[in-house]
């Protein structure tokens, strides 16, 4: 057995390359390249990178393989792979080629691969309470509708999903939050993130959905603090969270490592409104997060932000409970940004783009944003368009 | 300009993973005396000690090494136009050995494909949804010996069962792996090459498979030897 599977792996570097999508080592000196006239990179002299994308050319064969065992988590049956072969021209092979994947896009095979997708996107699932969220999630995109419901849905936000099936069975979450938005009030999100200060959830929100780790928000001009080595880059005023100067038990105003505010003057502003979910994930009517202060006592408003402060999505965005999160964060243009992005490094095969840092420039997706934003956030309608899309069938 | 500007957007993304943030709290203790109180950090840590709870997570990505990606790899207007190479997922292998054939309950004993493929959760990267840890996408060491156990130990299941297999037919044409010529000598039938791997065979997989059965000690070992090897440079990327 040893034998054979050092045979495979030397075996395997001889095809890979076959197999393997990546690449372009290839250069020729072509000086033109088919830019996108929206892409702020077209002002720029076609470089290296540039000839490369235009060397690739069609591979309907290769984008079908992909495709399937996305889309379906199979490969595709001969006949499929037989019928991209016989089309006449790339215009006819296209032409299957999306028929494919709309057919991809239909049955309990989509639905369990879009569960695994959300499974993997929210880092939950597994079990009935935290597999509710992610089930939301597919369900919106089986269903094509609008991708925003993960914040603002009043009802219907806690759906179970029969995987064998491919079905979902609507259900109402039961946090006991004064209003249900979307899996802001998931009692399993709230759940799986419970930590300290309710700072884990603030993160999953941050990560899941605007891409990004914090900092959030980055001021025009960042200023001294007190530590000339590190600047405040945050928007709002350094003051504006709590530090033992203004009767908070953390220094979130610390500036002797780093600065602590760069990220806390936008987590301190949301936090409050997850701090009310206890560990099991239901909804009190006090704060129920601990600090990591000895004893673990609970959080204060007074330890997030002084008097006179509220809680908000980013400064100029108030948000005074969580229906009023939800509309903040669906109103977010990063937001949809990321759900495109998401999905583009899904279907090109990357990795997780918080985790690896995998960012996507705007440039490459813009014609996806556009299209997602001006036409209700459809989730299925995105799959589609990014499966279909030159990259996807270049090679 | 291009590179120049490239190089900026790098220092500037060194920068900022440089300086994450960190707070300090009263009240806060350690009992490990090789650390800091949590009071005085060095410059840049974001760590608490092991005796408090004032962590931060810092298991991001390495500024060198992202820099060293994209010096490999290029930059992201071109990067992220291309396809990656991630590893299989579970469940897909799982799909793609049962539409090929294969048992993959585990009945046929902890050596066979279903048993190393049951056993191989961990090895092959399944989510740790408890821990907050999605399936891993990037394929390891021993991820992909597991894999190529798998297909090795499958490869007699895959031959047998390739005439009967729904998914291989082509207009109602079953397929077969392996033909024999007028010399008698058994050679690699392309449609057997397209139904491992769900694309066309190319040149080049028919010429290795081809070559496998050839230097093979015994004709049944290299076909199981050529399935295997097809199966694997196929499925090592998804």
């Amino acid at each position: 057995m040893k034998s054979t599977s050092t045979f495979l792996v030397v075996s395997t570097l001889v095809l890979l390359p076959l197999a393997s999508a990546c690449g372009g080592s290839d250069t020729k000196n072509e000086q033109t390249f088919d830019a996108n006239p929206s892409d702020p990179d077209a002002a720029l002299p076609a470089d290296e990178w540039d000839q490369r994308l235009s060397q690739r050319d069609y591979n309907y064969n290769a984008a079908l393989r992909i495709a399937a065992l996305r889309l379906t988590g199979a490969l595709p049956l001969m006949d499929d792979v037989q019928a991209v072969v016989n089309a006449a021209d790339n215009a006819a092979k296209k032409a299957v080629y999306e028929a494919m994947v709309t057919k991809y896009m239909t049955g309990p095979q989509f639905a369990q691969r879009m569960m695994g997708f959300w499974r993997d996107t929210f880092k939950m699932g597994g079990s009935v309470e935290l597999d509710t969220a992610p089930a939301f999630a597919a369900q919106l995109t089986v269903e094509n509708r609008s991708y925003m419901e993960l914040f603002t849905a009043t009802a219907g936000n806690c759906p179970t999903m029969d995987f064998a099936a491919g079905t979902f069975a609507a259900g109402d979450c039961a946090s006991g939050a004064p209003g249900n938005a979307g899996v802001l009030t998931n009692p399993g999100v709230m759940k799986q993130f419970f930590s300290n200060f309710a700072f884990r959830r603030v993160k999953w929100v941050q990560e899941a959905f605007v891409c990004t780790k914090f900092p959030a928000e980055f001021a025009a001009t960042p200023v001294d603090v007190g530590n000339p080595t590190n600047l405040y880059t945050g928007k709002y005023p350094f003051e504006s969270i709590a530090g033992t100067a203004s009767g908070g038990r953390i220094d979130f105003r610390d500036v002797s490592a780093v600065i602590c505010a760069n990220c806390h003057s936008n987590m301190n502003h949301i936090a409050p409104l997850f701090a009310n979910f206890d560990g099991t994930g239901q909804y009190k009517n006090t704060i129920s997060v601990p600090t990591p202060l000895d004893g673990a006592s609970l959080a204060l408003i007074t330890d997030y932000y002084p008097a006179g402060e509220t809680t908000a999505w980013r400064l100029g965005a108030p948000a005074a409970n969580l229906t009023e999160l939800g509309a903040a964060i669906a109103a977010d243009p990063a937001v949809a940004e990321c759900a495109v992005a998401r999905t583009w490094n899904w279907a090109l095969g990357k990795t997780d783009i918080v985790d690896t840092l995998q960012q996507v420039p705007k440039s490459t997706i813009s014609s996806q944003i556009n299209a997602f934003t001006t036409s209700g956030y459809k989730l299925k309608d995105l799959v589609y368009a990014v499966y279909t899309s030159d990259d996807f069938t270049k090679f | 300009m291009q590179t120049m500007k490239n190089t900026s957007n790098i220092k500037f993304l060194v920068m900022g993973l440089l300086t994450l943030g960190a707070c300090t709290g009263e009240g806060i203790t350690t009992d490990d005396p090789t650390l800091p109180p949590a009071t005085e950090q060095p410059g840049g840590t974001t760590t608490g000690g092991d005796g408090n709870t004032f962590d931060h997570d810092n298991s991001g990505v390495s500024a060198w090494d992202l820099i060293d990606r994209l010096q490999k790899e290029g930059p992201p207007k071109y990067t992220s136009r291309m396809h990656s190479c991630p590893k299989v997922k579970y469940s897909a292998i799982g799909n793609i050995l049962a539409s090929r054939g294969v048992d993959i309950s585990g009945a046929g004993g902890a050596l066979s494909a279903g048993g190393l493929y049951q056993s191989g959760n961990n090895a092959l990267g399944v989510a740790d949804y408890s821990n907050r840890i999605r399936e891993n996408l990037v394929i390891s060491t021993s991820g992909a010996s597991r894999l190529f156990d798998i297909f090795a130990a499958a490869a007699p299941e895959v031959i047998a069962a390739m005439p009967n297999l729904e998914a291989c037919k082509v207009a109602g044409v079953s397929s077969t792996m392996f033909g024999v010529d007028a010399q008698n000598t058994a050679y690699c039938r392309a449609e057997g090459i397209a139904c491992l791997t769900g694309a066309p065979a190319t040149g080049t997989a028919i010429d290795l498979c081809n070559l496998t059965l050839q230097k093979a000690t015994n004709p049944t070992v290299g076909k199981n030897m050529a399935v295997a090897v097809l199966m694997a440079a196929a499925h090592t990327c998804e």
